[in-house]
């Protein structure tokens, strides 16, 4: 679900950039103690490594691999899987090709602010409340993921769309990516839910989203809905601008038909 | 997997080469790929011929820096199949010869901005990235766990195969883990890991580790690092906005 640099336009790209940074600032003055720096350096090298994991899904013969924002956030917290978060994606980018410089912002938005600083405390938190067992953990999981790549798929959508360079119909692209993404969410969100109930077996003091629930509680929500708003009318205003100059070529195609008649 | 760690292994080998763009200033690397990537995609959607010339500049810096294409463009064929499928669509809903033209613009963008990224990185050591971050008053925190997660990546991946070998194993070879043993699978990693990141942290304090750390061998601008910045920049605008125009001035 990687955005790439190929279909955004400038304008985007640098407004995601400015939103993401935000966000990443924000994460970093909530996370100003050096005790948790391993944690998160070791944790974004364990989710770089759990994408590697090939599950085999059940009836259909072929793998994936889950992308592991809400299992970091249910871990760690919120704040610090949106900073192990966008480390991985900036290694993605820079040593592996994945996605690109600019299109960084909106991957850094579409899958570490999505799934950690929106849908973590406003769809995961509230659904297991207090005392966790196995079954909430399961239902939060599914729906937590399945909303978070559900916004994310759609913000790459929202993304192309904006950037105008690829030609695709926007309802077509949009029902495309949003039904391919429910069912890779619901199966992320099954083996989610299984990794976080064999913690819960096994050693539950480690995890954020039962420990400290009181230290993560409601992060200013107001902080992020503006995020969302912020990106949103950002991306539309600044197409604006961008579009009505018409392209170097484009005016001359028009230019050279003139021309001809 | 271990394809990943050899991945890894390869570019930080490029990175230590010895030529004139290995030994310009990272910042200066760093802000004249922002340049060329933004530039290559400030383009319109038609612009296919146009670009040309910026792909010529890239294989041109490959050789200066006696980079093997190759080891960059396998990397580059990853991101492929979404831009692929995202530029067909132009094929299909623009009318004949725009489309086809389009499509390959798309192809020719993002194999442009992929390859200048990793020509960067396959340029520039590591820990000359991270110092450049710090320079740009990228909070310390932040840097920190990116290199961390960068190191530690090649630790967990061996970790991860060494335990997919045992899994599969015992699985008569089976292609991938099945769904029901993903969660101890992957949780033991998880444990795994937290411990890990305990020790570190521990072998970390009694080493001395601050968060104020301060980057050693500051290097500073030399003229050849202004000289290549501007290079660049003349290079970029001059195929942008002064080339494009030629062949409607000289129609009209």
């Amino acid at each position: 679900m990687h955005m790439t640099d190929a279909l955004i336009s400038p304008a985007v790209g640098i407004t995601m950039c400015v939103v993401s940074t935000a966000a990443v600032a924000y994460a970093v003055k909530k996370n100003v103690s050096e005790k948790k720096i391993p944690m998160m350096g070791v944790m974004g090298a364990f989710i770089f490594a759990a994408q590697m994991i090939d599950v085999a899904i059940p009836g259909t013969g072929s793998s994936g691999h889950i992308t592991g924002g809400i299992l970091l956030a249910a871990m760690i917290g919120a704040t610090p899987a949106l900073l192990s978060m966008s480390a991985v994606l900036i290694i993605q980018c820079l040593f592996f090709g994945d996605g690109g410089l600019l299109a960084l912002g909106c991957n850094i938005f579409n899958l570490g602010v999505i799934p950690c600083l929106i849908v973590y405390p406003l769809v995961f938190e509230p659904l297991i409340k207090k005392n966790a067992n196995p079954s909430k953990i399961t239902i939060a999981s599914i729906f937590a993921v399945v909303a978070g790549l559900q916004l994310g798929a759609f913000g790459v959508v929202l993304q192309t769309h904006i950037s105008g360079v690829a030609e695709l119909p926007f309802s077509a692209f949009a029902i495309l990516m949003q039904s391919i993404h429910l069912i890779i969410g619901v199966a992320e969100g099954i083996v989610t839910a299984a990794i976080l109930c064999f913690v819960l077996k096994m050693r539950p003091e480690v995890m954020e989203c039962i420990s400290s629930r009181e230290t993560v509680k409601h992060h200013s929500k107001g902080v992020i809905i503006a995020f969302a708003a912020i990106a949103l009318l950002g991306g539309c205003v600044l197409s604006q601008f961008a579009s009505s100059n018409p392209d170097g070529l484009e005016w001359s195609i028009e230019r050279a038909n003139v021309f001809e008649k | 997997m271990i394809g990943k760690i050899q991945e890894l292994s390869a570019l930080e080998r490029l990175s230590g080469g010895d030529t004139y763009v290995h030994r310009l200033h990272p910042m200066v690397k760093l802000f004249a790929t922002a340049v060329f990537i933004i530039t290559v995609i400030s383009f319109g959607r038609h612009a296919f011929i146009l670009l040309i010339p910026y792909v010529f500049f890239l294989i041109f810096l490959m050789i200066l820096s006696k980079t093997p294409h190759l080891i960059l463009f396998k990397r580059f064929l990853i991101a492929f199949p979404f831009c692929f499928f995202a530029g067909i669509s132009n094929v299909i809903f623009e009318p004949a010869p725009y489309g086809l033209i389009s499509f390959f613009t798309i192809m020719l963008r993002a194999y442009l901005c992929v390859m200048a990224a990793l020509l960067l990185v396959s340029v520039t050591p590591f820990y000359e990235i991270a110092n450049s971050m710090r320079r740009l008053k990228i909070p310390g925190i932040f840097v920190s766990i990116f290199e961390m997660t960068y190191r530690y990546i090649s630790v967990l991946l061996e970790e991860v195969y060494s335990m997919y070998i045992a899994y599969s194993l015992r699985n008569a070879g089976k292609k991938g883990i099945r769904m029901r043993d993903m969660g101890s699978f992957a949780g033991q990693l998880l444990l795994r890991s937290f411990d890990r990141a305990d020790r570190v942290y521990n072998a970390m304090k009694c080493r001395g580790y601050t968060l104020d750390f301060v980057p050693q061998n500051r290097q500073s601008f030399l003229p050849k690092d202004i000289v290549f910045f501007i290079f660049v920049c003349i290079f970029c605008l001059t195929f942008r906005l002064i080339i494009p125009f030629i062949p409607t001035v000289l129609l009209s």
